[in-house]
C-alpha cells in the first residue's frame, strides 16, 4: 500500500521549548493511525506541521508524496480536513449557515450539508445559533466541517474530547464508515478507548518522541504476565498467575462451586503507556 | 492564482447574515450617520465642511469595522478555518473587505444625503470613493491583522483613526511645518482637495496629481495587506 504520510527525522522547536525531538512514521492510504499523550507531548504541533500551518525546524515531511513546504495551496486544502481543539465557529451564525459557508469555499453540494448533519447527530438542531450549543455540541459541528468535502486525508485533534459517551459511540461509528469509504484518518487523543477502537495502529508520543508504533493487538501482546481474576460467592476476589498453580486454584473454585465469574486481566493501553513512559495519560 | 467569485460571495454572504446579530458593528457604523444629520441640521454648506462626513464614514466603516471584522476572525479562530480551507489568498482578502466595501459605500450615500453635502462631479467623485475605499479598507485589514481581538483592534485603531480621520480637520492649528506638509500627503487631505477643485467646477485634469497620489496609496496599502497577511497565516497558535 502507498504511504499518505511520511515523516523522517522530524524536528520542531520554538523559541525556548524542543517539542519534537526526533519523529519517524508513515501513514498508509486508508489507515486510521491514532497519536497518543499526554497534553504538552507534541500531538497538535505534529498536526500543525502536517497541514502546514508550522514550519518544521528540520526532517522531511511528505503528504501525497510531496514535500510539505509545497503544501500550502488551494490544492491541497481540498484533499485534507482538519479538526482542532481549537477550530473557531462563527459564534452569530447557526450551525446550518456555517456549514453553509465551507460548503461554499469546497464546492460542494447544498444536500451534502444535511448528510454531515446526520453524521455528527445534529440534523434536527440545525437551525439553533452556534453560540447558545454546549461544548459537545460545537465539536460535533466543527467534525461535520472537517469531513463536508470527504476528505481524503482526514486530522482529528482530540475529536471526542468534549463529547458524552453516547455521541461518542456515534461519532465513532462514522468515523469507522467514513474510513471504509476510503478516507485516511490521522487522530490524536487521550482516550485509550476510543484508540482501541478506531485505530489499526497506535503511536505513543511521549516528551517529543514516538516511543512505540503497533497495532493495539500486538501492543498488548507484548504483556507476558497477564493475571486472571476469579471472583467466587461471599465477594471474594481472588487473583491468580498463569501458571500451574493458578491452574489448580481454577480448578478448584469450580468444583467447589465458588467461582462466579473470571476474566483475564490483559493490559489497556493505558496501562502499557504508564509503564512505557511511567506518565498517565 | 485562480479567482473564484463564488467562494468570495461565500464570505460575503457570512458577513452579511453575521452582522445581522452583530451590534458593535452596527452601533459604530451608525456613528458616521449621526454626524452627517448633526451637520446638515446646523447648515454647513462649505464644501470642505461637508465632506467631513464622508471622511469619517470612509475611516470608521472602512478603516474601523474592518479592523474589528478582521480581528474577530483572529480572535474567535475562525481565520484559521478560512486559510485552511480550498480559498486562496486574494480570495479570502476581496470577501473579507465586500461587506465593509458596501457598508461603506451605504454609509457614504447616506452622509451625503443626510449633510445635504452636493456632490460634484459624480464619476470623479466615485472614482476618488473608489481609491479610498481600497486604501481604508486595506489600512482595516492590517489593523485587524496584527490585533489578537476584536477590542485591541480598537485601541490600536484609535490613533490611526486620528491620524487619517482627524489630521485635516486640525491641521489649521498646526504651526510644524514638516507635519502639515506630512499631513497633505494623506489620502484624506487628498480627498478633500480632490472634492473641494470639483466644487469649484474643476475636472479630473484640475485633481489628477491627487488621483495620481491616491492610487500610489491604493497600490502600497494593497501590497502590505498581502504581505502582512501572508506572514500571519503561518505560525501562528
Ligand atoms: N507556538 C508555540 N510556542 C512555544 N511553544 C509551543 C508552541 N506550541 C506548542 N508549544 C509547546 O510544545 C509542546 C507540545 O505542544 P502540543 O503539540 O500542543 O502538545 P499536545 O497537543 O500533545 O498537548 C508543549 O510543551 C507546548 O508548550
Ligand atoms: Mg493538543
Amino acid at each position: 500500500m502507498e504511504n499518505v504520510i511520511e515523516v523522517k527525522h522530524l524536528v520542531k522547536s520554538f523559541e525556548n521549548k524542543t517539542a519534537l525531538k526526533r519523529v519517524d512514521f508513515n501513514v498508509k492510504k486508508g489507515e486510521t493511525i491514532g497519536f497518543l499523550g499526554p497534553s504538552g507531548s507534541g500531538k497538535t504541533t505534529i498536526i500543525k506541521i502536517l497541514t502546514a500551518q508550522l514550519h518544521p525546524t528540520s526532517g522531511e515531511v511528505k503528504v501525497f508524496n510531496e514535500p510539505i513546504h509545497k503544501l500550502k495551496t488551494p490544492a491541497y486544502m481540498k484533499k485534507i480536513g482538519i479538526l482542532t481543539d481549537n477550530s473557531g465557529l462563527y459564534e452569530r451564525l447557526s450551525i446550518y449557515d456555517n456549514l453553509a459557508l465551507y460548503g461554499d469555499l469546497y464546492e460542494v453540494k447544498k444536500s451534502r450539508i444535511n448528510e454531515v448533519l446526520e453524521a455528527v447527530n445534529l440534523l434536527d438542531e440545525k437551525k439553533q445559533i452556534v453560540q447558545k450549543l454546549s461544548k459537545g455540541m460545537k465539536q460535533r459541528v466543527t467534525l461535520a466541517r472537517a469531513i463536508l468535502h470527504k476528505p481524503d486525508l482526514l486530522f482529528l485533534d482530540e475529536p471526542t474530547s468534549a463529547l458524552d459517551p453516547v455521541n461518542t459511540k456515534y461519532i465513532h461509528e462514522g468515523l469507522k464508515k467514513l474510513n471504509e469509504e476510503g478516507t485516511t484518518i490521522f487522530l490524536t487523543t487521550h482516550d485509550m478507548q476510543e484508540a482501541e477502537v478506531l485505530c489499526d495502529r497506535v503511536a505513543f508520543l511521549h516528551d517529543g518522541e514516538i516511543r512505540l508504533l503497533d497495532t493495539p493487538q500486538s501492543l498488548r501482546a507484548r504483556e507476558k504476565n497477564i493475571s486472571i481474576s476469579l471472583v467466587l460467592k461471599g465477594d471474594r476476589t481472588v487473583v491468580v498467575k498463569k501458571d500451574e498453580e493458578g491452574a489448580k486454584a481454577i480448578y478448584d473454585s469450580i468444583q467447589t462451586g465458588q467461582l462466579l465469574t473470571i476474566h483475564s486481566n490483559e493490559p489497556t493501553l493505558g496501562d502499557i503507556f504508564v509503564r512505557l513512559t511511567g506518565r498517565n495519560l | 492564482m485562480t479567482f473564484s467569485t463564488k467562494r468570495v460571495n461565500a464570505i460575503f454572504i457570512k458577513d452579511w447574515k453575521d452582522l445581522q446579530r452583530n451590534s458593535y458593528i452596527l452601533f459604530t457604523a451608525a456613528i458616521p450617520l449621526f454626524f452627517a444629520a448633526w451637520l446638515g441640521r446646523i447648515g454647513a454648506d462649505s464644501a470642505i465642511l461637508a465632506s467631513y462626513p464622508v471622511n469619517l464614514a470612509l475611516v470608521i466603516a472602512g478603516a474601523f469595522i474592518q479592523a474589528a471584522m478582521v480581528a474577530e476572525e483572529k480572535e474567535k479562530n475562525t481565520l484559521r478555518g478560512l486559510l485552511l480551507s480550498p480559498a486562496n489568498t486574494l480570495e479570502i482578502l476581496v470577501g473579507k473587505s465586500a461587506l465593509s466595501a458596501v457598508m461603506t459605500i451605504v454609509i457614504i450615500t447616506g452622509s451625503i444625503l443626510l449633510s445635504g453635502y452636493h456632490v460634484p462631479s459624480l464619476p470623479v467623485f466615485a472614482v476618488s470613493i473608489l481609491l479610498g475605499l481600497i486604501i481604508y479598507l486595506a489600512i482595516g485589514t492590517i489593523l485587524g491583522l496584527l490585533s489578537r481581538t476584536v477590542m485591541e483592534s480598537s485601541i490600536i485603531g484609535m490613533p490611526v483613526l486620528v491620524v487619517f480621520g482627524m489630521a485635516s480637520m486640525v491641521k489649521t492649528t498646526i504651526e510644524n511645518e514638516v507635519l502639515v506638509k506630512v499631513i497633505d500627503y494623506l489620502p484624506s487631505e487628498q480627498l478633500n482637495h480632490i472634492w473641494v477643485r470639483l466644487g469649484e467646477g474643476e475636472g479630473l485634469s484640475a485633481v489628477s496629481g491627487n488621483m495620481a497620489v491616491l492610487l500610489l496609496w491604493a497600490a502600497a496599502s494593497f501590497f502590505a495587506t498581502m504581505l502582512i497577511y501572508r506572514k500571519n497565516s503561518m505560525d501562528y497558535s
